[in-house]
């Protein structure tokens, strides 16, 4: 029976350069090949195979023979084994011809077929496997490219240096750390001191990490790796451009202007030091994204059947639901956007809705007038009511003038727009207006086509989007940062290339945030997104797994161009209006299902997507309302609730 | 050796609704969209130009105006080799605010030698009859500020946006051969070293 042997991580390009008095034959040789993080036997072994390899047991000659660390290859299956021999035939070329395209080594040159028999004989003698428990330190150097030194507990004699000429090193290390703490040596801060604590791996390393025994971690004020290699980042790039031979002049000021952006999102760096888990469980298996079906938009009788006789919303979350997966057709959109942002109770009568649109739209006349009877004397005097109505004028003739709404000269759209950004300056006069706030509200007077319906509706999205316009802004820097902690966790190698390009705070994601992919989708797809974002499913913070799955469809690109700073904001500003919302929104849905059947999903994790309030709620029995998964009124969708938030009258009138 | 491509970072600060996105765009694209959205956050293009025979690319950064929008403007301010100072003609608050722009600029962007930093002032909107802003008080301004060029540009008509670039560009260049200690001549020549170089020996 084949031992049970499974493959945790895997990347090649890894390459041995062995001096001739390692007993190389060539000192030119470069030993290329593919390390392994393996689980067998409920041990965990790091293991280094050269390409070229006659995938045979006993041609494996481990270093290190003498001692007990090193332990022996064991064979996969043979439908494995063939299958990575079609896989070495196919890179062991490519990846010699990378190499040297991209650091100018010498391509080793076979002069007979004899000699690369023996070479291939030569190659196997580099392989070695050894359980982590065995392992004293790894330390971690750089050369242009990281390499790392494996060092054995109970031998003086150390692994061959392993260089990570295509990468990697981070993701290897990342991946150990679920199995081993790695803490930087007091002595040396290039070296990692490796210690297994418990051999139940199937323990949960937050529990560990909350045990008293490894409260060093707790203390650990910087991720060693990346303090390693950040010092050696500037150096790196320098030596790519040049072998790049590039002419590019603006090395410098991008990573002084990332480096200053570092300072204004600040919290990215704390939330990486108090995230217990950052240090273990940055890399989680999440599987198969499953395929996901958008349904048909929610038709008008369909809306009209699921009221009762006396107006009410009979099964609001099955509604829900059905908006989620399919959205509104237009015509229902006046209507239940009215529910879905909390202006319309779900349970109200629409004899209570009469009354609440009365009462409402006193309201707003009483604000409306505040403003239009200020005397041009009393702005004078008012520079902040003057600012504010400046730039509202502006805004307004430059906001989705193509709409037939608001195009043309004289349109009654803009009047609206303009009064109702007036009115909300009143209705919040600290916040008053910001740029970003007509794009929230276009789409909300174009549907509700009336101005006291449209000004609540924009109320209670505003409610949601207000820390995005504060003065500290406060929303746009927790938004940045629970999205690089979601883009970390899903997609580790993107997130490294985009830290590597000093673009890890995720910049460029900055529009997206302000206006909810205002900019970025036709006016129809921004209606159908917002209607299923306001549906507060599948979790909190959806609209961060949306920046997932567009970041996630422009990777390749991004990654294969080598886009650097510049050109990453370049591209994905450039995005604006070329993207799907349909593939979208399913591609969302399928990371977030994803994430939902990942068992050991780090508590940032659960907490940005809201998994935890969700418990919660669930456990609870209250009678008075039907349960939901997320409660969006009482949970910002930008998963912070700001302090002070002025009261939502409308849910007042209900309750008094 | 062969000639070397340079760039050169220009950016465009002044108040929100001056038109910084449509000069940007009038000059890269010669095109003019009267409803142009207000720019969200930060964006640039770029523009290949051919300086006394070499290659010249421009990276011309537009940002919100909006004072709300400082702390995640600044950082694109450090690297730049001019900065177009912007105002609207028909605005007077955007002229006041001009200095507010020019120190908001020197203090983020780290200028070295604050005097000798190439800036260039542009009256846009000049396609408008009510003027606020007269070409007088404009050049008196730029006269006591530092003797910056002045244009009057519009970007809805095309006027003066190209002349106002390679006026930039020039002033970039020039200030450029003097920081690298080279005699100030009338032409302007190329030979920008490449920044990194410095930094990458050392």
């Amino acid at each position: 029976m084949a031992e049970l042997l499974k493959v945790i991580f895997e990347h090649d390009g890894i390459f041995l350069h062995p001096s001739p008095d390692e007993g190389s034959l060539d000192e030119d040789l470069l030993v290329s090949g593919f390390i392994r993080i393996l689980e067998k036997d409920s041990e965990i072994l790091v293991e280094y195979r050269p390409l070229e390899d006659s995938v045979d047991p006993s041609n494996i000659l481990c270093a290190g023979q003498d001692s007990s660390s090193v332990v022996e290859w064991a064979q996969c299956p043979g439908e494995k084994s063939q299958s990575r021999q079609l896989l070495e035939t196919q890179q062991s070329y490519e990846t010699e011809w990378d190499m040297v395209n991209a650091v100018s080594f010498r391509k080793k040159n076979y002069t007979n077929g004899e000699g690369s028999l023996n070479h291939s004989h030569e190659r196997s003698r580099w392989a070695f496997s050894v359980n982590i428990s065995d392992l004293r330190s790894i330390t971690v150097k750089d050369e242009g490219w990281a390499f790392l030194i494996l060092q054995l507990k109970d031998s003086s004699s150390s692994l061959p240096a392993l260089h990570f000429h295509q990468g990697g090193s981070r993701e290897f290390l990342d991946s150990l750390r679920r199995f081993a703490l790695l803490t930087e040596c007091p002595e040396d801060e290039t070296c990692l001191l490796v210690s297994t604590p418990n051999k139940a791996l199937s323990q949960s390393f937050e529990n560990l990490l909350d045990d008293n025994s490894f409260g060093l971690v707790h203390k650990f004020k910087r991720d060693p790796y990346v303090t390693t290699l950040g010092s050696f980042s500037k150096v790196t790039n320098y030596i790519y451009d040049a072998l790049r031979g590039t002419e590019e002049q603006q090395q410098r000021p991008p990573e002084e202007v990332a480096d200053l952006l570092g300072e204004v999102i600040p919290g990215l760096e704390i939330n990486q030091q108090e995230e217990p888990g950052f240090e273990v469980i940055t890399r989680i298996d999440l599987g198969v994204r499953p395929p996901v079906r958008r349904a048909e938009p929610l038709y008008a009788d369909e809306w009209s059947k699921l009221q009762d006789p006396e107006g009410r919303i009979e099964d609001e979350v099955t509604l829900r639901q059905r908006i989620f997966k399919g959205g509104l057709c237009h015509a229902v959109r006046k209507e239940a956007w009215k529910f879905l942002l909390g202006y319309y109770p779900w349970t109200s009568t629409l004899e209570e809705r009469k009354s609440l649109q009365k009462a409402k739209t006193d309201e707003y006349f009483r604000m409306k007038l505040q403003w239009k009877s200020i005397s041009e004397e009393q702005e004078r005097r008012n520079s902040r009511l003057r600012d504010y109505r400046s730039l509202i004028e502006k805004d307004v003739n430059r906001t989705d003038r193509t709409n037939r709404f608001y195009e043309g000269l004289n349109n009654p759209g803009l009047t609206l727009l303009h009064d109702i950004l007036m009115t909300y300056c009143m209705y919040d006069f600290d916040l008053g207006y910001v740029q970003g706030m007509s794009d929230l509200l276009s789409p909300i007077l174009y549907v509700m086509e009336n101005e006291v319906d449209a000004f609540w509706c924009f109320v209670s999205f505003m409610d949601q989007m207000h820390q995005n316009f504060e003065e500290q802004m406060q929303g746009m820097k927790t938004q940045l940062i629970q999205l690089s902690t979601l883009l970390r966790l899903l997609d580790l190698a993107f997130w490294n290339y985009l830290e590597s390009q000093e673009s890890g705070y995720l910049y460029f994601c900055f529009r997206w945030l302000l206006i909810r992919f205002k900019r970025e989708l036709s006016f129809q797809d921004v209606l159908r997104l917002w209607e299923v974002m306001w549906t507060g499913l599948p979790c909190q913070n959806f609209h961060l797994l949306v920046c997932c799955a567009i970041l996630d469809s422009e990777k390749q690109k991004i990654m294969e161009e080598n886009y650097g700073f510049n050109e990453i904001l370049k591209h994905i500003n450039e995005l604006s209006m070329k993207l799907d919302i349909k593939e979208i929104l399913q591609k969302a849905e399928g990371i977030y299902l994803q994430i939902r059947s990942c068992k050991d999903l780090p508590h940032s994790i659960s907490t940005i997507l809201g998994f935890d309030t969700e418990r919660r709620v669930s456990n609870q029995t209250d009678p008075g309302s039907a349960p939901r998964p997320v409660p969006q009124q009482d949970v910002c969708s930008n998963g912070h609730c700001r302090e002070n938030r002025p009261q939502n009258s409308c849910r007042g009138v209900f309750t008094s | 050796m062969t000639a070397r491509k340079s760039l050169l970072k220009v950016i465009l600060l002044g108040d929100g609704g001056v038109g910084k996105s449509s000069i940007m765009n009038r000059y890269v694209t010669n095109k003019f969209d009267a409803h142009l959205f207000h720019t969200i956050g930060v964006e640039f293009l770029n523009k290949t130009l051919e300086v006394d025979g070499n290659q010249v690319t421009l990276q011309i950064w537009d940002t919100a105006g909006q004072e709300r929008f400082r702390s995640l403007r600044t950082p694109f301010y450090r690297g730049s080799d001019c900065c177009l100072l912007t105002f609207s003609v028909d605005d007077n608050q955007s002229f006041l605010n001009l200095s507010n722009w020019k120190k908001e600029f020197i203090y983020y962007a780290d200028v070295k030698e604050p005097e000798n930093f190439p800036f260039v002032v542009l009256g846009n909107k000049v396609d408008v009859t009510e003027r606020q802003v007269s070409s007088e008080e404009a050049r008196l301004w730029c006269q006591e500020n530092g003797d910056y060029p002045y244009f009057e540009t519009s970007a809805k008509d095309a006027t003066n946006v190209a002349v106002a670039f390679e006026e930039a560009v020039h002033r970039a260049l020039a200030a450029d051969d003097k920081a690298d200690h080279l005699i100030p001549t009338d032409t302007v020549k190329l030979h920008r070293k490449p920044r990194s170089a410095t930094a990458c020996c050392s």
